[in-house]
């Protein structure tokens, strides 16, 4: 007692200084302890949510399983099925349980045709799965909206278009990717409407994730992609130089030709390649002409599409740069006159010009 | 008669087990692979008369599965391959390496016990 | 000196430390807020995304992973096969043997069925040439891969070689015997497609410790905690540095460093600035400075990102010789990295890089070591003068002792929170406890390190790189 009496008045008579470091110091051991003890907490309840969803998940994906081979063909549903909806939709309204089991059905929805992603559907909306969908739709949040929207992507509801539809214009841009995919799985290039007047960029992930899902489909009848050529937004025609070139878009050829003197480099390169891939020979004279005003990428874009179309009256211009400074187009110009002047080519490192070059000439030649 | 073996070489455990329901109840036996090594060593060691194998799959991908049964262990079990969007390209590799079938997801299992059969009949 | 004056010096050095901890504790507690902002947004943003297309498009971008290796023959077999095991589609492997004199090569050539190939390199950046050639593998499923074989000329030299041949658009840069998950390279590449006021220039990952992890044919199974303590300390230094520190950057857009185990660049960038250092041994450091600074200079909106999702393990030393000398190393490099680009520090031109990230980094960084030497110098000299007012010395290095305690839990918290990577009962009361003895498990050794290292690179400029023996990863 006394001891504690004597710390108590030391600590009085301390100056101010250290009556703060270790007041501060108390606060934070107890912070400490705190912050231990609720740590174990945190960890004992992560462990226990761990092993039930493993135990939940194993059960439902049987349930799941039982719940497809059991269909009948005409689509009807039968005792056993209403039975297993019955009992999803009791664990529905627990949130980590709806976690699971959208995963389980989503696990499936990609991977099985047919009658069977139909049956998933219908699942789906019987269970009560899709208000809770809509219900996201609803929040404050933008990322429980997105959540909402990729939910309906997932699982091809067309009906909630009209739901979704206004987030195109949402201030995030993850609300407006998702809101972007949503239409274009549910209604393909129908879909792509909102391109007509995007002014927001439309980020490469976007652009990817739209292409892959335009893929998808076996309807491949494309609409016209013009206008978007023509965007003012620099990244849509980015994107729709994509589509004409993995759908041979041929006939917006004069729109590419025009687009070679877009203000932005990274477009006209993306022009020259997809003139490339379509076969623009076009394009060739003018270029030509062009030559030494363009860019170096454009350059090499240039001569990647000589060596795809090249013609024997190319000659000349090849020759010309035949040893151009940059590697990649004297790499490119090499192997082009192999291919037509065979000749010539094997004329060439005789010719005092080549001396810096001969490894690239002995190369070229090996190939 | 003796149950025909097939190995069944998929990440997806749903679809997995989606799968061996109903091919089991076709009567086959079936043993499973979550991975493409996993499924090598089934393989060698239980020498199955089909091989479903995914082509996109942890550690040893489809792909190195099939070279690895046509050249390593010169096996000419019937092999199909599950691939998905865009993997094309590498159908044509499974088909190079000596794959017999494909089968592009999404698709349905009814398909895919026609393929069977018709490779084991 | 009288003793009027001796007490005014002692006062103002007083002064001095106990401003330069308190900021560095202010400055702590500023950035774990930050971070804990970051992560709320990153775990949001992230809550929905669906990488599965990204991975098994053809349409997204094209990425090379360059790996170095140098006498890797234990294992470089195991772990190509796991580089080979990335789920992204459009991506190659370019090994590149550095000159290694045991028989790497032969295991490789052996394994992946390769042969040698035509090849021409654009040498945009010099680099030590070619030794028997470029090769590839016979083998279709193997298409992916490509071995350099190539004189040794250091890690920098070998990294650039790989800048060189690279026809991809991105390069990630790693260490063999890392560990990657199958998800790494569209997580990683995900910022670079997605912002679109910047030009993310680089992005960073996290390192985790790979020590009694248990790892089956290039796969992590299952993490364990492991029983050195100074791995364990290592393992709550990581997650204060990644989860805290590394986090808090990025959204200041400050970051300095990328780890060299791990990291994609922007291959235009990286070769417009030269590549890699070959004359610092802090080659990852300078880099990811030098291509800050070029953009700064060019005008251009850039960013540095950061993925704190835990995609790649490696073997963390598991000796306190080895400890202190890649501690040296690092040391090294950063006065290094720092000297070289002194140029930026609280220079106006170069935004909030010149004015904040770099003098950040100088003085909490570079300085710390040599102040906290100082203060036990000064410390010990009180001592002897009896000096100490020794109420005052211990309530607050109590203090300080038990912030660095609170600081270490709250970074297990944002771990648990987070990735919850260490799952297992009784790690959790490990964990605590190693707050409470990393300080003097850890720190010692780091300071001392970092003490050598300031010694060695001002008076013993001949130090070579510090070794680092490789146990591998196949080794449980």
């Amino acid at each position: 007692m006394a001891t504690y009496q004597y710390l108590i008045d030391y600590f009085n008579e301390s100056p101010l200084l250290i009556k703060l470091a270790w007041g501060v110091s108390s606060a934070l051991s107890v912070a400490i302890v705190i912050l231990t003890l609720y740590l174990k907490l945190i960890r004992a309840t992560l462990r226990k949510r761990d092993a039930e969803s493993a135990k939940f998940r194993k059960d439902y994906e049987a349930t799941l399983i039982e719940y497809l081979y059991s269909g009948s063909e005409n689509g009807t549903i039968n005792d056993l099925q209403l039975t297993i909806i019955e009992k999803l939709k009791a664990s529905v309204p627990i949130k980590s349980k709806r976690k699971i089991i959208i995963s389980i059905l989503y696990n499936l929805m990609n991977e099985v045709s047919g009658e069977m992603s139909d049956s998933i559907q219908t699942l789906y909306y019987k269970t009560g799965l899709y208000d809770y969908a809509l219900a996201r739709l609803k929040n404050k949040n933008w990322y429980i909206i997105a959540k909402g929207i990729g939910e309906l992507t997932r699982f091809k509801i067309e009906e909630a278009h009209d739901l979704v539809e206004p987030f195109i214009m949402h201030p995030r841009h993850e609300v407006r990717k998702e809101t972007q995919l949503y239409m274009v799985n549910m209604f393909r290039f129908k879909g792509l409407t909102f391109l007509d007047d995007l002014k927001a960029p439309l980020s490469e992930w976007a652009q990817v994730q739209l292409l892959e899902t335009l893929q998808k489909f076996d309807d491949q009848q494309i609409c016209d992609i013009k206008p978007w050529l023509k965007s003012k937004n620099e990244t849509v025609v980015l994107f729709a130089l994509k589509l004409a070139k993995i759908y041979n878009q041929f006939e917006v050829k004069d729109t590419l030709i025009e687009l070679l003197s877009h203000p932005i480099k990274e477009v006209r390169v993306s022009v020259i390649e997809a003139l490339t891939s379509l076969y623009g020979i076009e394009a060739k004279e003018m270029l030509k002409a062009n030559f030494n005003e363009l860019s170096l990428e454009e350059q090499i874009s240039f001569f990647g599409l000589l060596e795809k179309l090249v013609v024997p009256s190319d000659e000349p211009f090849i020759e010309k740069h035949l040893f151009h400074k940059n590697f990649e187009i004297q790499l490119l110009a090499l192997k082009i006159l192999k291919s037509i002047n065979l000749d010539k080519f094997m004329g060439l490192s005789k010719s005092p010009k080549s001396k810096g070059s001969k490894r690239i000439i002995k190369f070229v030649n090996n190939i | 008669m003796n149950k025909k073996k097939i190995v069944l070489a998929e990440d997806n455990s749903t679809l997995s087990l989606l799968l061996k329901f109903r091919l089991e109840k076709e009567g086959y036996e079936l043993l499973m692979a979550q991975d493409g090594r996993e499924a090598l060593e089934v393989i060698e060691k239980e020498t199955p008369d089909l091989i479903l194998t995914d082509i996109m799959m942890p550690f040893v991908s489809g792909l190195e599965v099939i070279s690895h049964i046509r050249l390593k262990l010169d096996l000419d079990t019937p092999i199909i391959v599950f691939s998905s969007a865009g993997q094309e390209e590498m159908v044509i590799k499974a088909f190079n390496l000596g794959a017999n079938d494909f089968m592009g997801k999404p698709f349905s299992p009814n398909e895919l016990i026609i393929r069977v059969k018709r490779l084991l009949s | 000196m009288d003793t009027s004056t001796v007490k005014i010096i002692l006062q103002i050095l007083h002064y001095l430390f106990f401003g330069y901890a308190f900021a560095a504790i202010t400055s702590y507690i500023i950035l774990s807020i930050i971070s804990g902002k970051e992560t709320i947004e990153y775990l949001k943003k992230n809550s929905f995304v669906n990488y599965k297309d990204i991975l098994s498009s053809t349409m997204s971008p094209s990425i090379t992973i360059i790996a170095p290796a140098y006498n890797e023959s234990l294992n470089v077999v195991e772990n190509v096969r796991s580089l080979l095991s990335n789920h992204y589609v459009n991506y190659n492997v370019i090994i590149i043997n550095d000159g290694s004199s045991d028989n790497s090569l032969e295991k490789l050539i052996e394994a992946y069925d390769l042969e040698k190939i035509d090849f021409i390199i654009n040498e945009k950046i010099k680099t030590q040439p070619l030794r028997t050639g470029v090769f590839k593998s016979k083998n279709p499923a193997f298409e992916k891969l490509m071995v350099v074989d190539k004189k040794n000329g250091g890690k920098a030299d070998a990294l650039n070689m790989g800048l060189n041949i690279s026809k991809s658009k991105y390069v990630a840069c790693i260490d063999v015997d890392c560990l990657l998950l199958e998800d790494a390279l569209q997580k990683m590449i995900k910022p670079f497609l997605e912002v679109t006021n910047a030009k993310v220039i680089a992005a960073g990952g996290v390192i985790r410790i790979a020590n009694s992890c248990i790892i089956r044919g290039g796969k992590l199974i299952d993490v364990n905690l492991p029983k050195k303590l100074l791995v364990q300390s290592q393992i709550l230094e990581y997650l204060r540095a990644f989860l805290l520190g590394r986090m808090a950057w990025s959204r200041l857009n400050g970051l300095l460093v990328i780890s060299g185990a791990f990291g994609i660049f922007d291959k235009e960038t990286a070769i417009a600035v030269g590549g890699y250092d070959t004359q610092t041994v802090g080659e990852d450091m300078e880099i990811v400075v030098r291509m800050r600074r070029y953009m700064e200079e060019k005008n251009e909106k850039y960013r540095v990102s950061y993925i704190p999702d835990p995609l790649c393990w490696t073997e963390a030393p598991d000796n306190y010789k080895i400890f202190v000398s890649q501690r040296n190393r690092w040391t090294r490099g950063t006065i290094e990295t720092l000297k070289k680009h002194r140029k930026i520090g609280f220079n106006r031109n170069y935004g909030s890089f010149g004015m904040l990230s770099y003098p950040y980094w100088f003085i909490f960084e570079r300085l710390a070591p040599i102040i906290e030497a100082v203060g036990i110098v000064y410390f010990v000299i009180l001592i002897i003068l009896k000096e100490v007012r020794w109420e005052y010395a211990l309530s607050f290095l109590l203090l300080a002792y038990i912030f660095s305690v609170l600081f270490s839990i709250i970074a297990l918290y944002s771990e648990e929170l987070t990735y919850h990577q260490y799952k297992k009962k009784g790690t959790g009361y490990k964990l605590v406890l190693l707050t409470a003895l990393e300080p003097f498990v850890l720190h010692p050794f780091i300071l001392y390190a970092a003490i050598k290292g300031n010694y060695d690179y001002y008076f013993n400029k001949k130090k070579k790189w510090g070794v680092m023996q490789r146990k591998g990863l196949t080794s449980v």
